[in-house]
């Protein structure tokens, strides 16, 4: 792998390269825009695009066909329009069915009801064709899409859209139906879980009973994962889950892998309880002869790691066993296998106050696994960065320091782009193994990340810089950059706000231009001081007359003495009899 | 004695039949006129007006000192379609020329490789990087669906069009 490459997605040229995370986003998303601009010219104007030269027939660049060929009120048209998902067109003509008195078969009010509730049934205000559609699609295309966002949990089945209003189509509907079935009330309780009216899931469920029809499996997937929203307290939840689990004994529903992942998410909302039960669960499974996916190791993580004080469980390496050995194909809409390597970054951060040095081997099986097999086909962009990144920051902490520089290298800018953080971090390592020369190298990728008007960044870089005395051609280099902080400092005229210079960075930088030997620029250094109305501090004077001194300047060093003077430094009174001593100086000048 | 023997001499040779003389009248030269010297050539002028190696350069020098601008087997022995590449050719070439306003720097390079169409463009900086991938990506996807096949767009930017010569 190409090291310096940015993503294939990306055109190869230094113009259009990205240079950081936001960049790529930036590039990737306004090249997706662009191919969703080209899909809706299509769609508008099929009549350009349908003509069919190529041999064999490529069906995915023909234009989609999406008006219905059937016109006129009859139960075919009806299928039709279903089938194309035109939601608002089968619910009209559903009625003229109705209204007109022709009996619509079982069959296809259940597939309308199917239609409806996975839509849930959008906006009642009358708005024009296209905007509905679009809307529609828009909603489908999220519902069928979604992954649920690992950290806002709570937001669970609001997420997918609209929600369920009263007496909206598909009540009104299924109250009109001559004869329901058990899969008419398995869809309304499924439409209802998903858009988020739980307690009217739950009634249905209680008529479904009364009615004395049975569940299928994913009726009760989605009673398990509304419970959360039907009770308050862990126990009860808990409870409620289980009567469900007698249930579907009872109605001799085999349970699936989605079942034990509903229920393993609504453990996680259940506190300790979920903890306890939570391998049970797993247990379960495995009789069951259940393979887990890599949602149950997500939900599985969350549970143990939540908060920060836990006892370290040896879960985390099972877990990571299981990973690597098998190959994982996509089967639940939360596997993800970002999530679970996320969480076990995040855990293994943790543990590391612990300083348990067999952590980092984790994470490099962690890194092996993610290469093997299918699981690139679980990894996206945005959160490769963020993945990437908290690998960064797992190596800077625990591994010598040529190791770090050495995947540093390998992996910006072409597998992921640092964040502030990152770079923080480096810069620490640098610091603990005293590699400090390297600073301006990573100054220069700092620049080009656009992190140069960092305030703690420019802080800690400069801190470095002028903590201690270092060897001449590493000293130049230093006021080089020292140099370029300045002019980032000093960069009026733009829209961006302009940095405030603070003490220590003044300081700081007075300092490098002292020891690199540059008195003038180290006295407009000490010029600026009284603008921002600090002082400074006696090691930096003293750095400047070392300084002056080198490059015999006694001109610098009495203009220093005099500010020393009108400043009302204590100091002051030193510094002159140590001009006098060190310099040469003419009678005026005394 | 002699006239019989000429006659049957006569006889014996296949008689020859006088061709058809055309009509001796005038006609209009209708088509127009293929000025061969002229074309492709830009003209020697002041010394103020930039031309690219590409326009420098005459057709004759083609396989001597330039590529080609399009690249396919329409025009080897026993293969078909010369004709139909030719016109995808230029409708490509418009296409690129108005959906890159200002930006085109050169003439697109176009290469077929199998099913595959490669347009290989060198486009100068006006634009910023994100509308680039904007248009590349709306580029892309139309002209695969318009052409059924998959197409590729491989950008080159320069700072400015790239002079040879001033002629």
């Amino acid at each position: 792998q190409d090291p310096t490459a940015a993503h294939y997605m990306f055109q190869d040229d230094p113009f259009l390269m990205p240079r950081n995370a936001a960049n790529s986003r930036l590039f990737s998303l306004s090249k997706e825009s662009g191919r969703n601009a080209a899909k809706y010219i299509i769609k508008q104007f099929p009549q350009y695009f349908d003509k069919t030269f190529a041999e064999p027939n490529i069906p995915c660049l023909m234009p989609e066909t999406l008006v219905p060929q059937i016109e006129g009120v009859s139960e075919e048209a009806l299928k039709e329009r279903i089938h194309l998902r035109r939601v608002k067109d089968s619910v009209d003509l559903f009625d003229q069915l109705v209204q007109a008195g022709t009996p619509v078969s079982l069959e296809t009010t259940n597939s309308l009801l199917d239609l409806l509730c996975f839509y849930g049934d959008g906006e009642s205000t009358p708005e024009t064709e296209e905007e509905e559609k679009e809307d529609l699609e828009e909603s489908g295309v999220n519902a069928s899409e979604q992954k649920a966002p690992k950290r806002q949990f709570q937001r669970g089945s609001q997420t997918s859209g609209s929600r369920w209003r009263e007496n909206n189509n598909a009540e009104r509907i299924f109250k009109i139906m001559p004869e329901r079935n058990a899969h008419s009330y398995c869809t309304m309780i499924r439409g209802m879980v998903k858009h988020g009216a739980s307690a009217k899931a739950y009634d249905m469920y209680i008529d479904l009973l009364n009615e004395r029809h049975k569940a299928d499996v994913h009726t009760f997937n989605a009673l398990i994962t509304a419970v959360p929203y039907l009770k308050e307290r862990f126990i009860e939840r808990w409870e409620l889950a289980k009567v469900f689990l007698n249930h579907m004994a009872q109605q001799e529903v085999q349970p699936n892998l989605l079942t034990f992942n509903a229920l393993l998410k609504t453990l996680r909302r259940c506190g300790g309880v979920g903890r306890s039960m939570s391998l049970l669960v797993i247990k379960e499974m495995e009789a069951l002869d259940i393979e887990p996916s890599l949602a149950t190791y997500d939900h599985l993580l969350f549970i143990f790691y939540r908060s920060v004080d836990l006892y370290p469980s040896g879960i985390i390496s099972e877990v990571l066993d299981d990973v690597e050995k098998r190959s994982f194909t996509p089967q639940d809409p939360d596997d993800d296998v970002l999530s679970v390597m996320f969480v076990s970054f995040k855990i293994l951060t943790r543990l590391l106050q612990c300083c348990d040095l067999k952590d980092i081997k984790l994470a490099y099986r962690l890194n092996k696994a993610m290469e093997k097999g299918d699981n690139w086909k679980f990894l996206d962009m945005d959160r490769l960065n963020a993945y990437w990144s908290k690998f960064f920051s797992l190596l800077c902490m625990m591994e010598q320091i040529d190791v770090v520089l050495k995947w540093y290298k390998e992996m910006s800018p072409s597998l992921f782009y640092p964040t502030p953080k990152n770079i923080l971090d480096l810069l620490q390592a640098l610091d603990a193994a005293n590699h400090l020369e390297v600073i301006p190298s990573v100054w220069e990728d700092m620049k080009q990340l656009g992190f140069n008007r960092r305030q703690e960044l420019l802080e800690e870089v400069l801190s470095l810089m002028s903590r201690d005395q270092h060897p001449d051609e590493i000293q130049l280099a230093f006021a080089k950059c020292a140099e370029d902080i300045k002019a980032v400092y000093e960069q009026t005229g733009r829209e961006q706000v302009p940095l405030e210079w603070t003490g220590s960075a003044l300081s700081n930088v007075a300092l490098l231009f002292s020891r690199a030997g540059r008195t003038q620029d180290a006295w407009n250094m000490m010029e600026r001081f009284q603008q921002i109305n600090r002082i400074p501090t006696d090691q930096v004077m003293n750095e400047f007359l070392n300084c002056a001194k080198q490059t015999n300047c006694p001109d610098e060093a009495i203009k220093l003495v005099k500010l020393a003077a009108s400043l009302g430094l204590p100091s002051s009174q030193r510094l002159k009899s140590r001009t006098e001593k060190e310099f040469e100086l003419s009678e005026k000048q005394k | 004695m002699a006239a019989p023997a000429a006659a049957r001499a006569l006889r014996a040779v296949p008689r020859i039949r006088p061709l058809p003389v055309p009509d001796a009248t005038r006609h209009l030269h209708t088509t127009p006129a293929c000025l061969k010297t002229r074309a492709a050539r830009v003209r020697v002028g002041k010394g103020d007006k930039p031309v690219s190696y590409e326009k420098a350069h005459a057709p004759h020098y083609i396989a001597h000192r330039k590529g080609w601008l399009s690249l396919h087997t329409g025009n080897l022995a026993g293969e078909a379609g010369a004709a139909e590449r030719a016109v995808e050719d230029a409708f490509l070439r418009r296409f690129l020329y108005g959906t890159f306003p200002g930006a085109l720097a050169d003439e697109a390079v176009l290469k077929r490789r199998g099913n595959l169409l490669v347009i290989c463009a060198v486009l100068a900086r006006g634009l910023a990087p994100a509308k680039l991938y904007f248009l590349v990506g709306y580029a892309e996807t139309l002209l695969a669906h318009f052409y059924k096949c998959p197409v590729r767009l491989e950008l080159q930017t320069v700072p400015a069009k790239v002079v040879y010569k001033y002629l």
